[in-house]
């Protein structure tokens, strides 16, 4: 996934000369495709750049590019028309596929913000490194207890299991587990949607420190629910065996 | 992707699996996790608080092979080092001895981490006694 922010600036028609603001795909003027200029998705689809989206909007959008960029219209255009309509049909299945899921569009959205969930901890070791510090961890520590629990939990629960007896009592326990997952991830869905909204307000209403105390508890909710889906594997796995 | 034989070893045989009180002021104990792979690692270490030598440490790791080969490693090296020395382990030092593949350096680094919170807790463990200890001495002065 590649994240470029341009400064907005003007384009000029390279067939007729037309001035055309940077986003647009058509010459305003004589509907002739523009090349392929690097931006993030939402202004890609012509969309506000917001956690909350109109999916409707995104869908019916999607289906009209993926009609005016197909490559087949291009068949007899010139070559850079031809790269142009294969880029953007490209960019337009990438950008359909991350915005229309809730959590990839979250990540997404706290990529622009320039927080990049996968190599946060590993970023953290290495100013730790430098410094000589201890390691700031990405997780609460709170939730590291209590996930460090739950897997003692479950290993008991397993072992139990393994050693033999499939009582019907270890396996309440498990169901009992596998259900409390399932309910943390689903309480944790409606957190998500609350701290969008909050996000998407604070946005309109251009608060900084809102925008960025929301964006940190969203970070802290997506790496709970990692380690809740990775439990909620091992339980099922648990079940099934 | 293959585990080296060394991982599979200490997958297989892992050293020092377990946990010590960590209400000790001798013990002091690291609590790590890399929320992308939904692994948490517990390592704990024994000081002496003479020489500072680490007497005795424990792990206990959920995680993939890797993870575990890792602070099983972790603890192996660590003890008899004083905390200065063991705080000189690299997680590259990790990666070469249970070759390790790229997508498995986390690992090694949640390892290192490991370490350094362990001494870190011990460290702040023991700045509390002995700023309670000369607090006793200056009330017992007074």
């Amino acid at each position: 996934m590649t994240i470029v922010a341009e400064p907005s600036k003007k384009i000029v028609c390279w067939s007729c000369g037309g001035d055309n603001d940077a986003d647009t795909q058509f010459c305003a003027n004589c509907g002739k495709l523009q090349p392929y200029t690097p931006t993030d998705y939402f202004a890609f689809f012509g969309l506000p750049r917001r956690f909350q989206l109109d999916t409707a909007a995104l869908e019916k959008q999607f289906y009209r590019l993926s009609r005016k960029f197909h490559p087949d219209l291009y068949a007899r255009a010139s070559a850079e028309e031809q790269r142009w309509s294969l880029e953007k049909s490209s960019v337009l299945n990438d950008a359909w596929r991350t915005l229309r899921d809730p959590l990839a569009r979250t990540e997404y959205m706290l990529g622009l913000a320039g927080i990049r969930l996968e190599v946060q901890s590993r970023d953290a070791s290495d100013r730790a490194v430098e410094n000589g510090t201890a390691k700031q961890q990405v997780v609460p520590p709170d939730l590291l207890e209590e996930v460090f629990e739950l897997n003692m939990q479950l290993e008991e629960m397993r072992m139990a299991k393994a050693s033999g007896s499939d009582d019907p009592e270890t396996r309440g326990s498990l169901e009992a587990a596998r259900q409390n997952f399932d309910a943390q991830l689903k309480a944790s869905e409606q957190d998500l949607h609350r701290l969008w909204s909050e996000w998407d307000a604070a946005a309109e209403a251009d608060d900084g420190s809102t925008q960025q105390a929301a964006q940190q508890r969203m970070v802290d909710l997506l790496n709970r629910r990692s380690y809740i889906r990775n439990l909620m594997r091992d339980v099922e796995a648990a079940l099934k065996s | 992707m293959a585990y080296s034989d060394k991982v599979i070893e200490h997958y297989n045989n892992p050293r020092n699996v377990g946990q010590m009180d960590k209400n000790s002021t001798e013990v002091g104990t690291g609590l790590v996790g890399a929320p992308e792979c939904g692994d948490v690692m517990r390592l704990q270490i024994k000081v002496n608080p003479e020489t500072r030598v680490i007497e005795d440490a424990k792990f206990k790791t959920f995680g993939c092979g890797s993870a575990i080969a890792s602070s099983s490693l972790a603890t192996e090296w660590v003890k008899g080092k004083t905390v200065d020395e063991a705080l000189e382990i690299k997680n590259t030092d990790i990666v070469k001895e249970l070759a390790l593949p790229p997508v498995k350096i986390h690992c090694s680094v949640l390892a290192e981490d490991a370490i350094r919170a362990a001494i870190g807790d011990w460290k702040k463990k023991n700045v509390a006694v002995g700023e309670q200890a000369s607090a006793q001495v200056a009330v017992a002065a007074n």
